[in-house]
């Protein structure tokens, strides 16, 4: 911040409300919507096998009335499909940046600081992230029901399986709920954490170089 | 507080290293530029004329040399002050228009304002009498993929003039443009440039710019090969 005189300006200060930047942002979402899916959809992927692989255990757990564990390699392959989806959001993202050079260049002819720019690509994929959280939530739970619906009707020891309203009330609110959260919050971290090379890089950018660059 | 000098360059000049060669894409120019000037930079693709555009425009920094805007040395600005200068002090026209495509035109020539802080109810009064003033009053909730060529370059001339520049800087406006429309553009150019006292800088190989510009900087090799003021052109012409 170095508001203040220069030679006879009286420098001022530059301003991006989050409102507008917010607005901006979905904007772009909405224009660029089929690679904003794409995005998406990697995050869902990687959030649904979350989700499922949990709620398997608990449904393991009521349907046998016996404590059932998430065994080693099942966190092991939670932690590389979360690790592809992320790798995945980043190059989606470069190439978000790539495709838009000659506005990041515009955008910084019309006073945007560095910063602004790092907010732009930072809350596109909040979005994307809390968006991708909740449809991935969603696709997780379908799956975790409609496993325990055909693996454990027959042999239901206590007939909650049956329906998939059932299966949500043995489960108990609090579990769902939690998933819900912990779907939503960790696509959010996740896509964050994704964007924040490629965000970064296009914030960076030299305003000529950017300029000069034909897509 | 009123300066003689808009711009002014010394000895500036711009190299970039590509291997073992050296390009000189502007090697030591000097033009003073006085405020209210329309002022064509003419040359071949090549000569440095972008090069030149991005120097005064506080977009690039120069490898050696100086410029002044409002006698201010903007080598010495630091990031924070450069983005200052470039949201109030100049207005940018590029030959792809480079609108934001996601905008509306409206929205487009709001965004510097927004960068400058101007109140929301203020932005859309002056954006829409801005771009009424170029004639674009019936298409304020267009976006540019909805607008001509000659339309999208009224919004990005709007847009330059969202924060009372003090330079508009244009390379090459026209060149995207039919010749009818090019016309067009120029004279509205000149227009605004008269009405609103704001110094008019262009980079173009369009001749038609010759008649409204006030002098033309001819550029060869990164070098001024000489200044011309209109009506030495003109004279030129009858010979």
């Amino acid at each position: 911040m170095s508001a203040g005189k220069v030679g006879t300006w009286e420098i001022g200060e530059i301003k991006l409300p989050l409102s507008e930047a917010f607005r901006i942002s979905l904007e772009n979402i909405r224009k660029r919507f089929v690679r904003a899916a794409i995005t998406t959809a990697s995050i869902v992927l990687g959030i649904a096998f979350m989700v499922s692989i949990l709620l398997m255990a608990q449904i393991q757990q009521i349907a046998r009335g016996a404590p059932e564990t998430i065994r080693a390699y099942q966190y092991w392959l939670l932690f590389i499909s979360l690790l592809v989806s992320g790798v995945g959001i980043t190059n989606s993202m470069l190439i978000a940046v790539a495709e838009r050079y000659k506005e990041i260049g515009t955008m910084k002819c019309l006073g945007a600081l560095d910063r602004h720019i790092l907010i732009f690509f930072l809350l596109e994929s909040l979005i994307i992230g809390g968006v991708g959280g909740i449809a991935g939530y969603i696709v997780g739970l379908i799956a975790g029901i409609v496993y325990g619906y055909t693996q454990f009707r027959p042999s239901d020891v206590i007939g909650a399986l049956t329906s998939p309203l059932g299966t949500l009330s043995m489960l108990g609110a609090p579990t769902v709920i939690a998933l819900l959260l912990l779907s939503v919050v960790l696509a959010m971290i996740l896509t964050m954490a994704a964007s924040l090379y490629p965000a970064y890089y296009a914030a960076k950018l030299n305003p000529a170089e950017a300029l000069r660059y034909e897509v | 507080m009123r300066y003689e000098y808009t711009v002014e360059t010394e000895d500036l000049a711009k190299y970039y290293y590509m291997g073992k060669y050296v390009i000189k894409a502007l090697d030591g120019v000097n033009i003073k530029i006085r405020r209210g000037e329309y002022v064509s930079i003419m040359g071949p693709s090549g000569s440095g004329k972008t090069t030149l555009f991005n120097m005064i425009g506080g977009l690039d920094r120069p490898t050696r040399g100086k410029v002044y805007i409002d006698e201010v040395d903007i080598s010495k600005l630091d990031a924070y002050e450069l983005a200052w200068l470039r949201c109030r002090k100049i207005g940018y026209i590029f030959q792809t228009f480079n609108l934001i495509p996601v905008l509306t035109a409206l929205e487009n020539v709001m965004l510097p304002m927004i960068f400058a802080g101007v109140p929301r109810e203020e932005r859309i009064k002056r954006a829409t009498e801005l771009l009424e003033r170029v004639g674009l009053g019936d298409r304020l909730h267009h976006k540019p993929p909805e607008l001509s060529g000659g339309q999208q370059q009224r919004v990005a001339i709007a847009r330059a003039l969202a924060n009372d520049p003090a330079i508009v800087l244009a390379d090459e406006p026209t060149g995207n443009l039919d010749l009818h429309t090019g016309l067009e553009i120029i004279n509205l150019l000149r227009t605004l440039n008269k009405e609103k006292g704001v110094t008019i800088v262009t980079a173009t190989h369009d001749l038609k710019m010759i008649d409204v510009s006030d002098r033309i900087i001819y550029l060869r090799d990164g070098k001024v090969q000489r200044i011309e003021t209109r009506a030495e052109v003109a004279v030129e012409y009858e010979e």
